[in-house]
């Protein structure tokens, strides 16, 4: 009897002691995500407007090929060893059609003609250029390869089975965030 | 003899650099090596603090460079290890009255009696740092758990790489809570390694013990019950090449864990 009472009093205190269960927003989580986001902002020095401006010319350039759920483009540095890499991840709805994309083309390259007409402000050429220092910096060469891959992955499997694919880009986000 | 320049070194302030400076030199010293701390902390010096040695400092770094005495009449020796000494900081002179090249010139001539040379550098990343790293081919990395510590050693690390100079650079994690991590609350020794991608030489538990020993003037190394002290003898182990395994502070030591160690053992009794 005595014993009993006894051992459900240690089950209690014991249970006052345990640690509440761990949640994914843990103070630890939080510090080494907006670490990581810090960081890769330091050590690049692209600034959030920078990041956003990025991604919007990505979105611009992408679009062309592939229809794509613009809002949740994820775009992320990861950091392996000495080596950084730029992470894209694209949900694709659709793949685009041979016409739309070589209409698209089309469109671009009679801009293109035109600018060079025009003889493009020096502004604007400036402007390029700059932003085309920032990515040299930061020694963005096999990024951009794999941003093209992902890319090319996503558009190859789109043109067999598109409903699928839209799951499967979901999962490599899971996996890219992981 | 050709010494060691190992730069001590951290961006933010108030993590330890100082301490850890004191604590690596001594045990450098009590394994038998020719140690020299240089004190760089122009202006806000400390280091001749942490050892007890702020009575006897008659020369400094700055008397050094403007040739008021001798480079060897300014070393303070310590007083209990004659392996031991300190070059002071000027307090009433700013981080311009020494430049890169004066630096490099002291270190290059402490070199040939030293095993090590140790440089406790200012915070910042303005000249001070860039005169402490000036004469180093070595440099330690000290943070802590800290969002705003890691993010300031990041920064570190990236001047020391461009710094051709520096051969090699280590990280040095002090303060750590094991009973924090534990519970999630605060970064991991390894979120910490992962994070920055360095090699790591160091990982100090914080101590209360790091309290009195500054306030006597006695670096904590010295105390052989100390779990800190002994991991500040592991680094220095560490820096003179010795493999030595990282302390395991995952064991709990608070109050709590023991209250319930104890139960969970009277109940396993009782089963």
């Amino acid at each position: 009897m005595s014993e009993n009472i006894l051992k459900e009093l240690c089950n209690r205190l014991l249970s006052l002691f345990k640690q509440t269960e761990t949640k994914e927003d843990n103070a630890k989580d939080i510090a080494c995500n907006r670490l990581r986001v810090v960081l890769m902002q330091d050590r690049t020095n692209l600034t959030p407007e920078l990041l956003q401006r990025m991604r919007r010319e990505l979105i611009e350039l992408l679009s062309k090929y592939v229809e794509m759920d613009k809002d949740a483009l994820e775009l992320n540095f990861d950091q392996e060893g000495d080596q950084m890499a730029l992470m894209l991840s694209i949900p694709v709805i659709r793949a685009k059609d041979e016409e739309e994309i070589e209409k698209a083309l089309a469109e671009e390259d009679s801009k293109k003609e035109e600018d060079e007409d025009d003889d493009a402000s020096d502004e604007e050429i400036g402007e390029r250029e700059e932003a085309n220092e920032e990515d040299n910096d930061n020694d963005d060469e096999t990024s951009e390869e794999e941003v093209e891959d992902e890319v090319e992955d996503d558009v190859e499997e789109e043109e067999t089975e598109p409903e699928i694919v839209e799951e499967k880009t979901e999962k490599t986000k899971k996996e890219d965030k992981e | 003899m050709t010494g060691r320049v190992i730069v001590i070194t951290s961006g933010k302030g108030g993590v330890g650099k100082t301490t850890t400076n004191a604590n690596i030199g001594t045990a450098l010293a009590r394994a038998g090596n020719k140690v020299v701390m240089i004190d760089t902390d122009l202006g806000l010096r400390n280091l001749d603090l942490l050892l007890g040695l702020e009575n006897r400092i008659v020369y400094t770094i700055v008397d050094v460079v403007e040739e008021r005495c001798k480079l060897k009449q300014a070393l303070v020796k310590d007083k209990k290890n004659p392996n031991l000494c300190l070059l002071a900081a000027a307090q009433t002179r700013d981080k311009t009255a020494v430049t890169e090249e004066q630096l490099k010139d002291i270190c290059e001539k402490l070199k040939k009696d030293f095993d090590f040379i140790l440089v406790d550098c200012p915070a910042g990343i303005e000249q001070g740092f860039q005169n402490a790293v000036a004469g180093a081919s070595e440099a330690i990395v000290v943070t802590t758990p800290e969002m705003s510590a890691v993010r300031d050693a990041d920064r570190i690390i990236g001047l020391l790489e461009a710094k051709e100079e520096i051969e090699s650079y280590k990280l040095l994690i002090n303060r750590v809570r094991p009973n924090l991590i534990k519970s999630n609350d605060m970064m991991s020794v390894e979120d910490v390694v992962e994070i920055l991608s360095a090699e790591l030489i160091g990982i100090i538990p914080e101590d209360t013990g790091i309290i009195t020993s500054t306030n006597k003037g006695e670096p904590i190394v010295n105390d052989d019950k100390s779990l800190a002290g002994m991991a500040y003898r592991n680094v220095a182990q560490r820096i003179m090449g010795e493999e030595v395994p990282f302390l395991n502070l995952e064991e709990e030591t608070s109050v709590v864990a023991k209250v319930k160690k104890f139960f969970s053992n009277l109940i396993g009794k009782e089963k």
